[in-house]
């Protein structure tokens, strides 16, 4: 009885370590899946979004094999890092990547943080959220800007309260329901939410910060990173780069890379 | 998405679910004894080291243990085979920190037993190991069965804390597809998987329970 309980753990144990222990020889993009409308999971129950499919496209013209993963946003170094990943392609702001530990790529969009507040909560411009209680998901590069050490510290010292929530889901839920006034956010992400919760929902026009969004990839992947920055200058110059923002809803405005 | 398509999403991470479910008793419920054992040893370092183990894995969050096990390995040996098995790495780290509480129950149960027990099977001839096996086990087991519904109900809903480690099972998915839909949905279809799942458990469990009442 003991003999075969063993075997049994023992042959589970094997059996766990041989799956998928194949070695994979495709690019892989870590996501962070809960980022719409950069990467999400889409209504056919496939990764899409902006950033997914211009790697999609990337990866065509270098006829590279894709393969998307989902990663923990929190521990996204550790995974690139670990080869789980081959680069971080999923609204990553490289303002706060250290530029002496990792490869980064080109920015591909200028990104403003914005505040997004509901009409009759006294918010009209920046000044106006002091005081205020403002929610932030947390470890988004509004939360990292706004927190102590931040480039927006001071201005995020001015809140009556910072509240960090696991994902803006949850906080616009709050925002709905009158527990926060204001949203700290990006402002691709804050004009999709406009959108789809409607126009009593708007962002104060002035940005508190802006920010860069770029590719990630290892130290010794440079060569990986031109690679890919030389195609995405093809999808620049082709126009997909473009119409791709514009499918996705992103304040083409923020697309600073232009073809020369 | 249709509450249909919800569903059949979330459900392709159930397997997942009950993977780490069933893989986490498996190990942790003979490791739990070993360890109580241990943590009962005469030999004061023995006892002292288990006991500062069990301090430590109960008394950290399942979160960290799971990122130490997966990426503790790697930063310090380079070793990747906890990154790329992501399903061993987090059975490993189930199985340490639910074994340390199982070792805990199993303590209380056999420390519960009267000494009496111990020297009457003495008279009779029992080895120790026979009176443990045969006598002392077999009533730990009956007295020990609902403190141990409740970690195996708790287990059910800890499944969750996989997405540490990005692993998509139910739980990751639904959050995925409510953020995407901006939907409440998939949370409720959360709720109600997890209920059943342990309306499953809690029977189970209590049909044990009754079956091992032989002596009521």
């Amino acid at each position: 009885m003991m003999k075969k309980l063993l075997a049994m753990i023992l042959v589970l144990m094997f059996a766990l370590i041989a799956c998928a222990s194949a070695e994979q020889t495709a690019f892989k993009m870590g996501i962070d899946a809960e980022y719409p409308p950069y990467s999400y999971l889409g209504d056919d129950g496939a990764y899409t979004g902006y950033d997914v499919e211009m790697c999609q496209k990337v990866c065509e013209i270098l006829g590279w094999e894709l393969e998307i993963v989902p990663i923990n946003w929190d521990t996204k170094l550790i995974q690139l890092d670990a080869n789980e990943i081959d680069c971080i392609w999923s609204g990553l702001t490289i303002d706060v990547i250290d530029p002496e530990a990792y490869t980064i790529s080109m920015a591909y969009s200028d990104n403003s943080q914005m505040i997004l507040t509901k009409k009759g909560n006294g918010i009209e411009s920046l000044d106006d959220v002091a005081g205020k209680t403002v929610g932030v998901q947390l470890g988004t590069s509004a939360d990292i800007l706004l927190s102590e050490g931040g480039d927006a510290a001071d201005f995020g010292a001015s809140f009556g309260e910072l509240v960090r929530y696991e994902n803006y889901n949850i906080c616009f839920t709050e925002l709905m329901a009158g527990a926060i006034d204001a949203v700290a956010i990006d402002i691709g992400v804050a004009n999709g939410k406009i959108e789809e919760y409607g126009d009593e929902y708007f962002t104060v026009e002035e940005p508190f910060a802006a920010e860069k969004y770029g590719i990630c990839f290892r130290k010794d992947d440079a060569e990986m990173c031109a690679q890919v920055e030389e195609a995405f200058m093809q999808l620049v110059a082709d126009g997909t780069y473009v119409e791709l923002a514009e499918k996705y809803g992103l304040d083409t405005a923020a697309l600073c890379l232009t073809a020369e | 998405m249709t509450l249909t398509a919800m569903i059949a999403k979330m459900s392709e991470g159930l397997g997942r679910t009950c993977a780490i479910f069933f893989l986490t008793l498996l190990f942790s419920l003979p490791l739990g004894l070993l360890v109580a054992l241990l943590r009962m040893s005469k030999n004061r370092l023995v006892s002292t080291v288990t006991r500062a183990i069990i301090s430590f894995l109960r008394g950290t969050p399942l979160m960290l243990q799971l990122i130490a096990v997966a990426y503790g390995p790697f930063y310090l040996f380079g070793a990747t085979l906890l990154v790329k098995q992501k399903l061993l790495a987090i059975i490993i780290a189930f199985s340490l920190n639910y074994a340390a509480y199982f070792a805990e129950i199993y303590r209380g149960g056999i420390e519960s037993m009267p000494v009496g027990q111990y020297e009457a099977a003495a008279v009779l001839g029992y080895s120790r190991t026979q009176t443990f096996m045969r006598i002392i086990l077999p009533q730990v087991v009956k007295r020990i069965l609902p403190s141990v519904t409740n970690e195996v109900i708790t287990l059910v809903k800890d499944t969750s804390m996989a997405f540490t480690l990005a692993y998509m099972e139910m739980f990751s998915i639904g959050k995925q597809i409510a953020t995407s839909q901006s939907s409440f949905l998939p949370f409720v279809i959360a709720g109600v998987f997890y209920y059943l799942m342990n309306s499953v458990v809690a029977f189970a469990m209590s049909r044990c329970e009754k079956s091992l009442g032989y002596y009521r």
